[in-house]
């Protein structure tokens, strides 16, 4: 378990809007679980991360929040993409495609024969 | 705009905090439920599946405060939550928060008081369109740098030869009869009387707010002339200011048309009442030796000081090269209208503002000490804090906050002391401070008020957060409580530098204010020359205009005396043109024959006008040869009687008496010198006497026209003055009065010396006061801290006496360094008050002694409590604790 990365500042935003176009509107418990599982359970979640992440966004207009019943009658927050949500994931995916991209280029062998 | 909107969320999220708590608690319980839940479906036992899903879960708490920080705004909730602690352990501790608020209160209140009265005097812009284009301009003496009035002629040259200015003006003004043509009938009253020329009132940007500025044909010399009336002159007689106009007004006997009224609060020069053309009175004063007239000006946009200066000196030189025997040695001086009419007190108020600034360090240094005292009390509190995860920045603005809200405290009620001591500061203050009276409590004042405050609570707050900066956490935790009052020796040793400190400062003030109070019984002692006591002061004017008018007035005074010397309890009256202590009137005068041609280098005199027995009523000696009489008319025989500084300085081993002299008070006839009589002070007892000429009055009836009489009375002077108006009233209805006495002009004469030493006085008592309580709180710690020592001395054997010198010993090494570096301070700083001294130096070895005396007999008398509990130290409890 502490062989696993922490989620690094920044992107765990992202994560959690894909997360939320991806499945919908989806609680904290959810969000978390579901991050874990796409990255292949190599990465853990911090909860004291997680729920300020998830309130910044409520702030920033990028999500919404509504208290709901899970699958199995629990009661949960909900949380839910906005149009501003959307637009920002957007944003911040072509961002990051770049940046990788460029990171790519410079990590690539080609770069480190010549 | 995102972080906008989340900054706004952020600042409300302070205020709906139990709820969202409830409901991140909520959140987290469900969180855990669901993790349970899905352990479950895998497979564990319900044991093992919270187990693990509280592992999961981590640190509830951390992600608990994080979340919250998030929330809100940490900073704020964090000051806030200090704001809280602060105000209750100021409550908890009523005594400490009262003497500590108290002591504050005192210096800010001082500071703001002050900064009030500094404020509408030399800071608050004046209340004229760009006030700071306005100037004045002077003769210049270039051998004594000294500035004087400016000639008629020289100022129609300046006017005309310049072009630095959008406007300049000459004036001149003087307190003169005015009757106003009412419906009702008329009475004679004494008025501030202006003659100004054309450009007057452009130069302060302001124009009547009824009626006109005078026309050009009654600018003209000889010509009809008019008046202009401030708003509340105009109100006071005509009800309302569009009635004035179109009345007429009686100045000084000459009627003058009012064609205007000025808005409500324009009153230059001085106290002015009425504004009149120039030259009504004096139809263009040719002479360039005559200097007459005061002149402002208004630079031109974008002109500066400095180069009207140069242009003013370049004309002044022209003038000099082509006048020469009336203008050689002269030039011009341009300076600010506000300089100006500061003059003397811009040193005077900047002197009192740093005293009392530094009687406010002061308070600050004792609040220091008082605030570390309590911080190594509170030494174990802070280590809990430090321990349970307060980091030392927390702490550290914790005690900030805590002096902040003292001193806000402190600010708050030192407002309210200021209220009252800028009132004090202007009732006490002399009359002649410009503006004075706009002193108020206004919104700059409060926000000097909140500024101090803060910076005093920086300054007071500093030692006792450095201390805990320092306090090692491991130690204090360590020790009893007890012994934890031993704290550290830093402490001790930052409480005793500032004893020290304030000791110092307090030998400066109390040096400065020595010097002051020497200077000022000094003052007192000078002997004026005439006898002050049981002296009523009559001053009238009687309204001529003319030669002939001017005879009639010297007549009504010849009618006059008689009467007033018969009203019962008059023991003698005369009258004289100037107050004594004041002058009207001076020039050169020669002896024996007059010279081909009149210069500038003429020996000068002061000139009077006085009635018969004036000598013997004012206390004058008369030294040698007669006094006037009722046979000095205007037919007779001119003569005069001189001082003896003149006889002195014109007759060295000469007998003066049968000599004629010569002066151009009114006419330039012979006089024979009849008699000396001894000096008085002409301008106040801080300058030597001048020669002096007096002049029976009738024979030079146009400066007699105004006179003040002199009643020497048996009782108290005030209770004649009902029967000397009765008995000029008798004579003429025309004729306005003023009375006051002459011991009310002699303290007139040294009201700015007693303001300044009864302020810096109070100053400095209010220092020594304070250092008072700084040694005594210093001492009982000390001798708290060495009881065991001393009680274990006492059980080997010392006797009282030991102990008390150990105490004392103890005492006056503190003041002797305190004193000794004050001292060393005091000599420099006292440099600064060379020009308000009087017949004492800055550096006056009797004036230090004393100072070295008061503060070292306060600082013992400070320590007699704390020495007399250490002599009763019980040796069995003392050694009980070891």
């Amino acid at each position: 378990m502490s062989s696993k990365a922490d989620v690094w500042q920044g992107t765990l935003a992202l994560m959690v809007l894909k997360t939320l176009e991806t499945l919908g509107p989806l609680h904290g418990y959810g969000i978390a679980r579901r991050i874990e599982q796409t990255s292949g359970d190599l990465l853990s979640v911090n909860y004291g991360t997680l729920y300020p992440a998830l309130l910044k966004l409520e702030q920033e207009g990028y999500i919404d929040s509504e208290w709901g019943q899970s699958d199995n009658n629990r009661k949960a927050k909900y949380y839910r993409l906005t149009r501003a949500g959307r637009k920002q994931l957007a944003k911040e995916a072509q961002e990051w495609g770049q940046a990788t991209a460029i990171l790519a280029r410079f990590l690539s062998p080609r770069e480190e024969e010549s | 705009m995102r972080r906008l909107r989340g900054w706004f969320l952020r600042l409300s999220g302070l205020f709906y905090k139990e709820r969202s708590d409830r409901e991140f608690a909520q959140e987290m319980e469900s969180h855990l439920q669901m993790h349970i839940d899905d352990n479950l479906r895998s497979g564990m036992t319900p044991e093992e599946a919270r187990r693990h899903a509280l592992i999961k879960l981590g640190g509830v708490a951390q992600a608990e405060q994080s979340y919250r920080d998030r929330r809100g705004i940490p900073a704020l909730e964090t000051f806030a939550q200090d704001l809280r602690f602060a105000l209750r352990m100021l409550l908890k501790n009523p005594g400490f928060t009262f003497v500590a608020v108290l002591i504050l209160a005192l210096g800010i209140g001082a500071n703001t008081a002050m900064f009030s009265v500094v404020q509408a005097v030399l800071l608050k812009p004046m209340a004229y369109s760009e006030p700071d284009r306005i100037v004045t301009l002077a003769t210049f003496w270039k051998a004594t740098a000294h500035q004087s009035q400016v000639s008629g002629p020289d100022y129609h040259d300046w006017h005309d030869q310049s072009d630095a200015f959008e406007s300049m003006a000459s004036y001149n003004h003087w307190d003169t009869s005015v009757i106003a043509q009412t419906n009702s009938n008329a009475t004679a009253e004494y008025a501030h009387v202006a003659p100004v020329a054309a450009e007057f009132f452009n130069v302060f940007g302001m124009s009547p707010a009824v009626g006109r500025e005078f026309s050009a044909e009654e600018l003209k010399p000889g010509g009809a002339g008019a008046s202009i009336v401030t708003y509340t002159f105009a109100a006071r007689h005509f009800g309302e200011a569009g009635e004035a106009l179109g009345k007429t007004l009686l100045v000084a006997g000459k009627s003058m048309a009012i064609v205007g009224v000025m808005p409500l609060g324009f009153r230059f020069p001085d106290k002015t009442d009425v504004w009149i053309t120039e030259d009504a009175f004096e139809p263009g004063i040719a002479s360039r030796s005559a200097h007459n007239y005061k002149v402002v000006g208004r630079l031109r946009t974008g002109v500066t000081l400095e180069q009207a200066q140069a242009q003013m000196k370049a004309i002044g030189a022209r003038i000099e090269q082509k006048y020469p025997d009336s203008n050689s040695g002269l030039s011009v001086a341009v300076s600010r209208l506000r300089d100006q009419m500061v003059g003397d007190y811009r040193l005077t108020l900047y002197v009192m503002l740093a005293a009392v600034g530094v009687v406010l360090l002061i308070a600050c240094a004792n609040l220091a000490n008082m605030l570390l005292a309590k911080a190594v009390g509170r030494a174990r509190e802070i280590a809990i804090r430090a321990a349970v995860g307060a980091s030392r920045v927390r702490i550290v603005r914790q005690l900030i906050t805590e002096s902040a809200v003292l001193a806000l405290l402190a600010g708050a009620l030192g407002v309210a002391m200021a209220f009252w001591g800028s009132r004090a500061l202007v009732a006490l203050a002399p009359a002649d401070v410009p503006r004075l009276a706009e002193a108020s409590i206004d919104g700059r004042v409060l926000l000097f008020a909140l500024g101090v405050s803060l910076v005093a609570s920086l300054l007071f707050g500093l030692a006792p957060a450095l201390q805990v900066m320092r306090t090692d956490l491991n130690t204090a935790l360590k020790q009893s409580v007890q012994r934890t009052a031993g704290g550290g020796s830093l402490a001790d040793r930052m409480r005793q530098a500032l004893v020290v400190a304030e000791i110092a400062l307090s030998v400066i003030l109390v040096a400065g204010a020595g010097l002051l109070i020497k200077s000022f019984v000094a003052l007192q002692n000078v002997s004026l020359g005439f006898q002050t006591e049981r002296v009523l002061v009559a001053e009238a004017s009687v309204p001529a205009s003319d030669l002939e008018s001017a005879r009639r007035a010297t007549r009504f005074y010849r009618d006059l005396l008689p009467r007033v010397r018969a009203i019962p309890g008059v023991l003698d009256a005369g009258a004289i043109g100037a107050p004594l202590g004041d002058t009207r009137s001076d020039g050169g005068y020669y002896i024996d024959h007059l010279p081909a041609t009149f210069n500038v280098s003429a020996p000068n005199a002061v000139f009077s006008v006085v009635a018969p027995d004036t000598f013997t009523t004012a206390g004058i000696p008369l030294l040698a040869g007669r006094d006037f009489n009722e046979g000095d008319t205007y037919d007779a025989p001119f003569v005069a009687v001189i001082n003896e500084a003149l006889a002195r300085q014109a007759f060295p081993n000469q007998d003066p008496i049968g000599h004629s002299i010569f002066c151009g008070l009114d006419s330039m006839n012979a006089m024979k010198i009849v008699g000396i009589v001894g000096n008085t002070r002409q301008y106040g007892p801080s300058r030597e006497p001048s020669p002096e000429i007096y002049m029976p009055y009738e024979q030079h009836p146009q400066p007699a026209t105004d006179l003040s009489i002199l009643v020497r009375t048996s009782g108290q002077p005030g209770t004649i003055s009902p029967a000397v108006r009765e008995k000029i009233h008798e004579l003429s209805s025309e004729v306005p009065i003023k009375f006051t006495t002459m011991e009310t002009l002699a303290s007139q004469n040294v009201a700015a010396p007693r303001f300044r030493t009864l302020l810096l006085g109070i100053f400095a008592g209010l220092a020594v006061g304070l250092a008072l309580v700084g040694v005594y709180g210093v001492m009982s710690y000390i001798v708290g801290q060495r009881s065991n020592e001393i009680g274990l001395r006492m059980a080997l054997g010392a006797s009282q006496g030991d102990v008390l010198r150990l105490v004392l010993r103890q005492t006056l090494l503190l003041a002797g360094l305190g004193i000794g570096i004050g001292l060393a301070g005091a000599a420099g700083v006292t440099q600064l008050l060379t020009s308000m001294l009087f017949g004492v130096r800055a550096t006056d070895p009797m004036t230090y002694a004393a100072v070295v005396a008061v503060l070292a007999l306060a600082a013992l008398a400070a320590s007699y409590i704390p020495a007399r509990r250490a002599m009763r130290v019980d040796p069995m409890v003392a050694l009980r604790y070891e």
